[in-house]
């Protein structure tokens, strides 16, 4: 796979180098290989390789609009939402500098979002990661059903979390709920234990959740990264005496760090995202215990009516994710520079 | 001592072919077993206070359940569908000629541009939904798009405009570039190039985006929830959590419902496997 991507960046490179020397567009017919010059003929080509690039961007240009509407503009205005004290959303305010900010600095349920929103990264992802590296090491091998079960795999991430929410949310219900049964017909709990009435349990009950919907998508990723890694090298490290632990970890792990850290920082990315699960697990409760970031600023502006305040937290969410970005383009550079 | 290994060797082998395949049953039932909890508790009959039956398959079967679901959440179906079916083609319909100017503008000389915007788009797929969300209510509020339809494949767009034109371009950088030179060579415009050869030949790549352009716009729960407050556009996702919300007794119409939201990533699943795995490599991997 990454092979792959790495012959196709080649070949892409090649063509640019052949095709475009002059500027000119490839195979042009009667476009000889000509001095870029002030001759009619030169400046007409000039013309003219020029005006297909205005008109490539033409095909560019409403993806374009459609991303400084809907991202560029929003993000900017959420910026001086936040300098504003607002009320109710669709209202403007006085401009109040950083106060805002200030404000929800200061505020000890943002410390605490803060802190969840680090745990429940820390902990989906250390979970989702190892999890989803053992089982994608497991089907690594070949052997009867392998593909059907890898297949199936994948169904949990493929479902709408608002639908995996719910059905935790019905799992975990602390009357009736089938882990309580589970547990007390095993004689592991004498009462019903309740899921949601303490902000350590809730949070717990978030990452579960967030982990089994997130495995799927590291397993699948880790798999293919496997996958790529030439069985000869693992046979190589065979004969010469390493075992399976040796080869894994002095064959299978450094060949595999490049995937896993694009897999982790997208996990980074959709995991700092996570909304609806809250709102259908703890609706961010008991008293603000499992609010995270993002479930924070949506109170504060929609249920609060603190919008400014909303627009600040949402605003520091943006900024973590902009530096996660950063790494995750770094990464993926190097990585196609690898292959 | 001969014999003693060549047993081993036996027991290995046919251990093998017995304990991998059970393993593998245990690692996949542990996963779904959630999903089975779901689908065996829709088809049972559940009264309010009843606690679940701890049987593993249905006393009975009945449908009751889904009747009740579908009663109550028909219309939300058919929001959604509206929604996720306009999202795939605004997003599709902005991405594909994107990515083909993208791709060609890459063979000129334009590489840095085309870097940048590459750039940009990995960028907006990290932007969390939140923080447009709050600019996108009040800028829908004065342009009267709050509770509708069209509002929502706008905001919905955000996730998959974006991916569609990534996997696109990395497609596209794949088909020869003498296909479009050739079109070129006979007289062929930019726009007849695209529309007539590369645009068919992209087909595959085109059902990936789509289908994942869909599942993102079925699933997104954050604009249906915010962008809707308090009006009678009500898509799948948030009918799930009222629903939920005020049944919180009666479990079995809740996921009746929760089966009928997965639906189209079972018929995904099904029938489109093979493009959901080049989109999971191509959106993540190659970017």
């Amino acid at each position: 796979m990454r092979a792959k991507a790495g012959a196709n960046e080649a070949l892409a490179a090649a063509r640019t180098a052949s095709s475009s020397d002059d500027g000119r567009a490839p195979c042009l017919v009667g476009a000889l290989p000509q001095a870029r010059s002030t001759s009619p003929k030169g400046a007409r080509q000039w013309l003219r390789s020029h005006h297909k690039q205005a008109l490539l961007a033409a095909f560019v240009l409403p993806a374009l609009a459609y991303v400084v509407i809907f991202f560029a503009y929003p993000l900017t205005y959420g910026i001086t939402m936040s300098l504003e004290k607002i009320g109710f959303i669709a209202q403007s305010g006085p401009f109040i500098g950083l106060h805002n900010y200030k404000e929800e600095i200061n505020d000890p349920v943002t410390g605490k979002a803060l802190v969840d929103t680090g745990i429940f990264l820390v902990a989906s992802i250390f979970f989702q990661f190892t999890i989803g590296l053992g089982i994608a090491s497991y089907f690594s091998r070949r052997f009867f059903l392998s593909g059907f079960l890898r297949s199936l795999i994948i169904i949990p991430w493929l479902f709408p979390p608002i639908a995996s929410g719910t059905i935790f949310a019905i799992m975990f219900a602390g009357q009736g709920g089938i882990i309580n049964e589970t547990l007390r017909s095993l004689h592991l709990i004498s009462s019903p234990i309740f899921w949601f009435d303490s902000s350590f349990k809730a949070m717990f009950v978030i990452i579960f959740v967030n982990v089994w919907i997130g495995i799927p998508f590291n397993a699948v990723l880790l798999y293919s990264g496997l996958q790529d890694i030439p069985g000869e090298l693992r046979e190589a490290a065979a004969l010469d005496g390493c075992g399976p632990w040796q080869r894994f970890r002095y064959v299978t792990v450094p060949l595999l760090r490049p995937v896993s850290l694009i897999v982790i920082m997208l996990g980074v990315i959709y995991t700092v995202k996570t909304f609806d699960l809250v709102i259908v697990l703890t609706n961010g409760g008991p008293d603000n215990g499992s609010q995270l970031m993002s479930t924070w600023a949506y109170t504060l502006a929609f249920q609060n009516f603190e919008t400014g305040q909303g627009a600040a937290v949402a605003n520091m969410l943006f900024v973590f994710c902009m530096i996660v970005a950063f790494f995750y383009i770094r990464a993926t550079r190097r990585e196609v520079a690898i292959a | 001592m001969n014999r003693h290994f060549a047993m081993q060797v036996f027991w290995k082998r046919h251990l093998r072919r017995v304990m991998l395949p059970i393993g593998g049953l245990v690692i996949a039932g542990l996963m779904l077993l959630p999903i089975y909890f779901t689908a065996e508790t829709s088809l049972e009959p559940t009264s309010a206070l009843q606690a679940l039956s701890q049987s593993l398959v249905p006393s009975h079967f009945i449908f009751s359940n889904y009747r009740v679901a579908f009663d109550a959440e028909h219309g939300s179906i058919i929001t959604s569908l509206l929604i996720a079916s306009g999202a795939v083609v605004l997003s599709v319909g902005l991405a594909l000629p994107a990515a083909y100017g993208l791709t060609k503008l890459g063979y000129l000389r334009s590489r840095a541009v085309v870097s940048v915007a590459v750039m940009v788009l990995l960028v907006t797929q990290m932007v969390p939904g939140i923080s447009l969300t709050l600019a996108f209510y009040k800028l829908f509020y004065h342009l009267h798009l709050l509770n509708s339809i069209a509002g929502l494949i706008l905001a919905d767009s955000t996730s998959g405009m974006p991916f569609a034109t990534l996997v696109l371009r990395a497609y596209l950088g794949s088909v020869p570039v003498e296909l479009s030179d050739a079109a070129y060579v006979d007289g062929a415009s930019e726009w007849r190039t695209f529309r007539s050869v590369i645009a068919p030949l992209a087909v595959p790549a085109i059902i990936t985006a789509g289908l994942f352009v869909f599942l993102f716009a079925w699933g997104d729960f954050l604009f249906a929830y915010t962008l809707t407050a308090g009006g009678n556009v009500t898509p799948l996702t948030k009918g799930i959590l009222s629903f939920f919300t005020n049944n919180t007794v009666n479990w079995g119409p809740v996921l009746a419902t929760v089966v009928l939201a997965a639906i189209p990533s079972g018929l995904i699943l099904s029938f489109g496997q093979r493009y959901v795995m080049g989109g999971l490599r191509a959106g993540a991997l190659k970017g």
